[in-house]
């Protein structure tokens, strides 16, 4: 995300970053309390699998995206509402193409929806 | 609908309400409290909460560690000469402490509680019935509602644990439909909101108390069951205290089944051999609903031979945790201790008919160290009755 600034490239301002510290702290609970504040979706970026510092960050990630999915299956809203992808470092421009597919995806059922988009993911190196 | 208004109290209303101020410092809650026995970093029992309450220090009330860890399980109240209700009064003070932003620290990562929030959306529209197959009937005409309750969320979320989870709501309705009722299961049903409630967030409990209300009003239906004792005694004894009366009759699924042996409307095959069981009484069902016989009547006419643990009935040690809350080394201290008594009657098996209660006990069972100890198969009431069911 610093890159996509320092690069001058823009991505939809209707997206809310919140940082973790590795996308194996992401917990169900985070991500429902995105849709309970109003979030349209979460979109949680981590580093590529092989390179964790931590070995299983988004292993972890991938098990709390199963079960959140269902959850939030349950709860009526579509699949497509979450993503989890994988970025490298300094990777500004493949950044902000990630957020504005996600964002595109979202808003696609929805083009007059004012409600905010937030992007959930962990800095990469 | 109009609901109740919700006047905030002070401390010493809830004082008075609860009847705090006549604790007569005798300390026979201490003696039962699990977690004053178990809390080994500060000494701290309701005895002397209560008195940190009537001596008007709602900070030091707040702050003491049994405020948010109380497991409501009122083994307390059931001793107190003076009928103190500790529980209630817990439950009064923890709504005077969110409105300080004070909250408990819940230890699934506030999922359930967040899920329990967004169904407070008027126009959510939830897909929650995709479990039920052909062999499970159900009418939208019917007089019975049976409310499922989380089943389906805890089902996700717990899976690991290989809790029973949905399969406890199949085996009702399998219940129910072979003594020919065809219950109602409501698509669009909210949390009942007992965790809510006895956490301390009230405005959340009445809205989903609310939305249910609506609910079952406009099905027309006469009764409810439930599977959870939880749900079962916030519909009964919460819902028109906080919310609204309503005039429907609300059962736990034991109490129904014990009414349909009566009634001789389902039959139990002969058992091959009589597996000896034993019960874990959950907190609801009994202290607080009183119901300790149904469901030990409907597990002997199953078929199975129940073993007492030492400690049963109004003497049931709790599960160990209660509203998904502050659980830590002093609740699986707790959980350890309960299935050690359930392994020391010599029964192959521990039944409960609460989905928490299983949940809880197969969380302390994934302690490996102690499998020999606490290894118990644990299982639900409803699940052995709808297998031990004639064919």
């Amino acid at each position: 995300m610093e890159t996509a600034g320092v690069e001058g490239i823009s991505y939809d301002s209707r997206v809310i970053p919140i940082r973790l510290t590795c996308m194996g702290r992401i917990s169900i609970g985070i991500i429902l309390k995105a849709f309970e504040q109003g979030a349209m979706g979460v979109l949680m970026l981590g580093c590529p699998k092989d390179e964790c510092q931590y070995d299983t960050g988004m292993h972890r990630a991938e098990e709390v995206m199963g079960k959140t999915k269902k959850i939030l299956g349950l709860l009526g809203y579509s699949e497509d509402r979450i993503g989890l992808d994988c970025l490298e470092a300094g990777k500004g421009k493949a950044f902000a193409d990630r957020v504005g597919e996600f964002m595109t995806r979202l808003t696609a059922g929805h083009p007059a929806s004012r409600e905010t988009t937030k992007a959930t993911f962990a800095r990469s190196g | 609908m109009p609901g109740k208004k919700n006047t905030m109290k002070t401390m010493d209303d809830i004082v008075k309400q609860n009847q705090v101020m006549l604790c007569l410092t005798c300390g026979k809650c201490s003696a039962v409290c699990p977690i004053t026995r178990w809390e080994k970093r500060i000494y701290t029992s309701p005895r002397l909460l209560v008195e940190k309450a009537v001596e008007g220090n709602q900070t030091a009330v707040f702050n003491d560690l049994l405020f948010w860890s109380c497991l409501s399980c009122r083994q307390c109240t059931e001793l107190c000469p003076s009928q103190v209700d500790f529980c209630g009064f817990i439950k009064g003070m923890r709504s005077l402490a969110r409105a300080e932003d004070l909250v408990g620290e819940c230890s699934h990562g506030n999922a359930i509680h967040t899920w329990s929030k967004i169904m407070t959306q008027p126009d959510l529209r939830q897909n929650r019935l995709d479990w039920l197959g052909d062999d499970q009937k159900v009418s939208e005409q019917s007089d019975t509602i049976y409310f499922i309750g989380c089943l389906p969320y805890y089902d996700v979320l717990f899976q690991d644990t290989d809790v029973e989870g949905l399969n406890i709501a199949r085996s009702a309705i399998t219940i129910m439909n072979r003594a020919g009722i065809v219950p109602h299961v409501m698509k669009n049903e909210r949390c009942c909101g007992h965790d809510q409630l006895w956490e301390g967030d009230v405005d959340t409990f009445r809205e989903l108390a609310r939305l249910n209300l609506e609910s079952f009003i406009s099905t027309g239906a006469k009764r409810i069951v439930t599977t959870c004792p939880e749900c079962a005694f916030t519909l009964k004894y919460d819902y028109p205290r906080y919310a609204e009366e309503f005039d429907m009759e609300i059962l736990h699924i034991s109490q129904l089944i014990a009414e349909l042996i009566d009634q001789d409307r389902i039959g139990f095959k002969e058992p091959e051999k009589h597996y000896a069981v034993t019960y874990q009484d959950p907190c609801r069902l009994g202290r607080y609903m009183g119901l300790y016989d149904e469901p030990r009547r409907v597990l002997k006419k199953s078929g199975y031979d129940l073993l007492e643990m030492e400690k049963n009935k109004t003497a049931a040690l709790c599960c160990g945790t209660s509203c998904w809350t502050s659980c830590g080394q002093v609740n699986k201290h707790i959980q350890t201790e309960r299935l050690m008594q359930a392994g020391n009657t010599g029964a192959g098996m521990l039944v409960t008919a609460c989905i928490k209660c299983q949940i809880h006990f197969r969380c302390a069972q994934k302690d490996r160290s102690l499998k020999d100890d606490i290894g118990i198969n644990i299982r639900d009431l409803t699940t052995l009755v709808a297998e031990s069911l004639e064919r």
